[in-house]
């Protein structure tokens, strides 16, 4: 953490030198043929999109693309954020049940995998379809649960096989030692497989984190939520030929929400790690 | 150490360990063990790699199961011993908790056993006093040296203060020096808790410094060939290590391992001084 400032500045310096390359290529483009389009329409100048988050989102509204751009992102990130508690949830409850029983592993691993062969695209239609019937009292299934569910979908896989493979990590001594002490099944697993694994579990939460903003966006887009950054991205896309830039805005709030959930994991990650000696984390 | 005083505190008889039994692979690791170890002794099994010496011990922890043959920790099967935490064991590997302090490694056990807070970390510092840590009982285990992470796993294996201590090569991954340090910290806590010992060794020198016997074993098949006795009394320091008689105990002891007709000569004359 020392050199967080640091950090910034080369962060900031690599944010520059995209907006450098974009501008470049463009310009670029004006004496050779490239063998892509670098007209304005599909290739707008960095500061058309910083105008056009200032504009008004619709004709007369008070709200600015940028504001629009903001909620939206927010709205996606309560659903990515829901995703992936419910895919971490249930990621560690299947590999606690792989680990302790080795017909569960046998039996779920395949399917685990199979899982994630599954196009999101054809199952996300199945999911509203089943949804949309399910009604528990007075709780009623709405679309915005199946968003929810496919981001799960996607988090829970990473961290299923990541906690497994960290269940599975202690030495045999360390195992012999909670033997001795005449430890249950669930004593070993609380004290020793859950702690052992945590440096498996890290870089499956990132994964994982990464997968559920994925999911929701794609998920967004198929099951056609709207208010989330998904939807957002495709109406921008379709205004294209009259405000080029708008869609770019869009993509800037996908990018930030997939760095604010980095973020959030990064701090987990310094939290779960911080009593482990640091050269085994890094 | 309540209604068994006069009892054995481990006793082995007609103890085999037959691994892949009736497979190609079938391996003897114990022929007919028969040991008595009487409460308060300290005793070293000592055998070139494959004589069944660690086996032995992990039958009487109760970490495997004895093919044939009936073992009795305390009065009790080593199932009921392990259950009742009748002995604390050690490791080659210190096996500490990374993600624990160096106290909260030596509450583990008393942890399991539901042990409130307050008087586990008064058990715990207590401990760590014994063993010269207390000022690392906030450390974490991966900053103290080989030695200092060996001590607290002596610590922790005394925490429920079990009446015997079952020792798997504990000080075998240590350099000479904090080796024989160890040694004599073993031989102090020793006199302090009145523990019995079973001590597995590759070291000659370090079975007969530590032991009241040295059990001898032999591989293929695993089995106990002599029983060394060392005459050296209770009071043991460094001027031990320069007598006579640890000398003449160490010869003994490497006879007998080399299968001597010597050994029981060598032994004789031990029993003599």
């Amino acid at each position: 953490m020392k050199n967080g400032g640091v950090s910034v500045l080369w962060a900031l310096a690599g944010v520059g030198l995209v907006v450098l390359m974009w501008e470049l290529v463009k310009w670029l483009g004006n004496f050779i043929p490239l063998p892509f389009n670098t007209s304005d329409m599909t290739m707008p100048h960095v500061w058309t999109m910083v105008a056009a988050m200032g504009e008004p989102e619709v004709r007369g509204s008070e709200n600015t693309v940028l504001d629009a751009v903001i909620s939206a992102a927010f709205r996606s990130l309560t659903l990515a954020v829901g995703g992936f508690i419910i895919g971490v949830a249930v990621g560690l409850l299947l590999a606690v049940i792989m680990q302790r029983f080795l017909f569960a592993e046998r039996g779920l691993l395949p399917f685990v995998i199979a899982s994630q062969t599954v196009p999101l695209i054809a199952l996300a239609p199945l999911i509203v379809g089943i949804g949309n019937r399910i009604e528990i009292g007075p709780v009623k299934w709405t679309t915005t649960y199946s968003v929810m569910f496919i981001a799960a979908y996607l988090a829970f896989f990473p961290l299923s096989v990541g906690a497994l493979r960290g269940l599975q990590a202690p030495t045999p001594t360390s195992l012999e030692l909670m033997r001795s002490y005449a430890a249950t099944p669930g004593q070993t697993t609380r004290k020793l497989r859950f702690p052992s694994s945590i440096p498996y579990m890290v870089p499956a939460l990132k994964v994982s984190a990464a997968a559920s903003v994925v999911g929701t966006v794609v998920a967004e887009i198929s099951t056609g939520v709207r208010g989330g950054i998904g939807r957002l991205l495709i109406e921008y896309a379709r205004q294209i030929t009259s405000q080029p830039a708008k869609v770019y805005v869009a993509v800037f709030g996908a990018i930030a929400l997939g760095l604010l959930v980095a973020a959030l994991v990064t701090a987990l990650d310094v939290y779960l790690t911080r009593n482990l000696p640091k050269e085994k984390n890094a | 150490m309540t209604t068994t005083t006069t009892q054995h505190a481990v006793s082995a008889t007609g103890v085999w360990k037959i691994f892949n039994e009736g497979q190609p692979n079938e391996v003897t690791a114990l022929q007919d063990v028969n040991l008595t170890v009487d409460s308060g002794e300290f005793i070293s099994l000592i055998g070139p790699s494959g004589c069944g010496k660690s086996t032995l011990l992990r039958v009487i922890a109760d970490l495997t199961d004895a093919t044939k043959g009936e073992v009795k920790v305390a009065g009790h099967t080593p199932h009921e011993a392990r259950e009742q935490q009748l002995y604390g064991m050690a490791f080659q590997q210190a096996a500490l908790f990374d993600w624990r302090t160096v106290r909260r490694n030596v509450e583990l056990p008393l942890e399991l056993q539901g042990w409130d807070k307050s008087k586990r970390k008064a058990r715990a510092m207590e401990l760590l006093e014994m063993v010269q840590l207390a000022d690392f009982a906030e450390h974490r285990p991966w900053e103290l040296s080989g030695g200092m992470q060996q001590r607290v796993a002596i610590a922790r294996s005394l925490a429920v203060d079990p009446t015997i201590l079952l020792m798997d090569e504990p000080f075998g991954a240590l350099d000479e020096m904090t080796r024989e340090r160890m040694q004599n910290e073993l031989l102090r806590i020793r006199q302090e808790t009145g523990k019995s010992i079973i001590f597995v060794t590759h070291s000659i020198p370090e079975a007969v410094y530590l032991s009241d016997r040295v059990v001898v074993m032999s591989p293929r098949p695993g089995r106990i060939t002599d029983i060394v006795p060392v005459p050296l009394g209770d009071a043991r320091d460094e001027d031990t290590r320069e007598a006579d008689e640890f000398f003449d105990a160490v010869t003994a002891v490497r006879e007998a391992l080399r299968g001597h007709v010597g050994g029981a000569g060598a032994r004789a004359k031990v029993g003599e001084v």
